[in-house]
């Protein structure tokens, strides 16, 4: 048993090694020299400028200081939109009153992506950083809410009818029993939005920045640099995973009871 | 909402149904307030809910101020959107099912897909522009990246979760492994396969307004863009309502088409 278990794991880096390797080598050859390499860098220049960049500015700053700044973007967007949503989401969850004033609202929102509100958050809020804090906000928010607002409604009913039974009150009810069962469901909000959000931020920088990952990624652009464009992707891609890794195993610690009791 | 039956009598939702449609008519009273009757926001960020909604009926007959009525924008992004959508389901599909089927496709397959999945749909737009320009063709690309990751990874999980339970009747009453698959597999993989399809086009139509706002001439994204640069904030507004709208009718077709080819089960 165990050593299949060895022999598998093996298996699979093994494959991934020669999956990769073979993507790498395809990619080589189809740009060393060709016509195609006039436009796409090769994979060994690719990953030479990529370690390069690390020390090197672009622009104002190196790849990790552009980084640093789309994620403090982020990080301040997506704290606000989590505490607003959740607050509402739950609200709208259990208290009715709460629901049939914002969920119109909410609804008429919930549809338009993010994205397009980018047009109008600059007539608001001119290009600075205000904009794009407005709209990772809102990507953050709708999925935020969502998410607490069903997992709000999701309560085990016998649990409100015990407490109920037990003499507690409307409010009580809310922080003790509705609230703690929502936090799984929250925490998948949590997970999706914080992705979306990494999302939103790129394509706000492109549409206006000076810095920040988007704006290294449509600055090659203007440049026809291919190099930097693709040097950005790889590391918008690198960092949504570290975020998502970040995000699941934080989940895993704080929501270790609702998964065991799964 | 059926939790809510134990907070009391039924009768009591018209009162909250009456809260509902007086919260929205006091937004949209001090809305009107606030542009109309005060003047207490410029006009040229943000116009009266009346100058919104008479903007939005004018724009399907009127090509000012961008060149082309609300039909013409809805057509070329709805084009765009579905080509690329359709190549990403064509592909996507398939991959997934594939992949969660067959271990060594998976095993091969699998790492060069986990690098591509991290990276945002729209991070791919200026990779596309210089390979295809500005037209229809990069915009489509990007939507096919953006729809190819949630099909494929819906598709593969539901593939992954067919009942072991299943496949070992299919294999007493000796099914091949391929009969398996399209007989036992697939059909349970459906409900996942479809619910990727409606999460993919979500994120197409996203995608697809990003893409828009950064290049092209024609569609609901260069729409509201343009109307930004010339200030016309009415225009915008009523922009996002249609791209609300429409992403909104387009994810209820799919739900319909969910209900449709998944009859058989109650709890959808």
């Amino acid at each position: 048993m165990m050593n299949n278990r060895y022999l598998r794991v093996f298996l699979k880096i093994f494959s991934a090694i020669i999956s990769i390797g073979a993507f790498l080598l395809i990619w080589h050859i189809a740009t060393n020299g060709t016509k195609l390499g006039e436009l796409m860098p090769g994979p060994i220049e690719l990953i030479s400028s990529l370690i390069k960049s690390t020390y090197t500015n672009i622009g104002k700053y190196t790849i990790i200081g552009h980084i640093l700044f789309s994620l403090s973007r982020v990080l301040i967007a997506f704290t606000v939109g989590g505490v607003i949503g959740i607050l509402l989401g739950t609200a709208m969850g259990w208290y009715k009153t709460a629901e049939a004033i914002f969920r119109p609202f909410y609804e008429m929102i919930r549809p338009i992506p993010p994205i397009a509100w980018i047009s109008l958050a600059i007539l608001w809020f001119g290009l600075g950083e205000i904009m794009k804090y407005f709209v990772i906000f809102l990507a953050a928010f709708s999925i935020i809410t969502y998410n607490a607002f069903a997992g709000a409604q999701a309560v085990d009913p016998v649990l409100i009818g015990a407490a109920k039974m037990l003499g507690a009150k409307d409010s009580r009810i809310f922080r003790s029993i509705v609230f703690p069962s929502a936090v799984p469901y929250i925490f998948a909000g949590l997970h999706t939005a914080i992705s979306a959000s990494w999302a939103t931020v790129v394509a706000a920088e492109m549409v206006r920045a000076s810095e920040g990952a988007g704006w290294l990624i449509i600055q090659g652009m203007e440049m026809n640099n291919m190099i930097q464009i693709l040097i950005g992707i790889i590391a918008i891609g690198i960092v949504g995973l570290l975020l998502s890794i970040i995000m699941r195993g934080v989940e895993a610690k704080l929501c270790a009871w609702s998964k065991s009791g799964k | 909402m059926s939790k809510n039956e134990n907070k009391g009598p039924k009768k009591k939702s018209k009162k909250y149904i009456l809260i509902s449609i007086a919260s929205v008519f006091l937004f949209l009273f001090i809305w009107w307030l606030y542009t109309d009757v005060f003047k207490a926001v410029p006009a040229n960020a943000l116009p009266s809910p009346i100058k919104v909604i008479s903007t939005f009926f004018i724009k399907f007959v009127e090509t000012k101020p961008e060149g082309a009525t609300m039909l013409q924008h809805i057509f070329s992004s709805l084009q765009t959107t579905l080509t690329g959508y359709a190549i990403g389901v064509a592909v996507g599909v398939p991959l997934g099912i594939c992949m969660g089927w067959f271990d060594k496709f998976d095993m091969f397959v699998r790492p060069i897909f986990d690098l591509l999945r991290p990276i945002p749909g729209i991070a791919w737009i200026p990779v596309m522009i210089v390979f295809f320009g500005i037209g229809l063709m990069s915009k489509a690309m990007v939507i096919f990246m953006t729809a190819l990751i949630a099909c494929v990874v819906n598709s593969y999980s539901g593939t992954k979760q067919t009942l072991n339970v299943h496949l070992w009747v299919g294999r007493t009453f000796g099914a091949s492994n391929l009969e398996m698959l399209f007989r036992i597999a697939i059909p349970s993989a459906m409900p996942l396969i479809l619910t990727g399809l409606r999460v993919a086009l979500a994120a197409s139509w996203s995608a697809l307004v990003a893409a828009e706002l950064l290049a092209s001439n024609r569609g609901l994204g260069f729409m509201i863009q343009q109307c930004r640069v010339i200030g016309r904030p009415d225009v915008i507004i009523a922009g996002m309502i249609t791209i609300g709208g429409v992403g909104a009718l387009l994810t209820y077709l799919l739900k319909l088409l969910e209900k449709l080819l998944l009859k058989g089960r109650k709890n959808i």
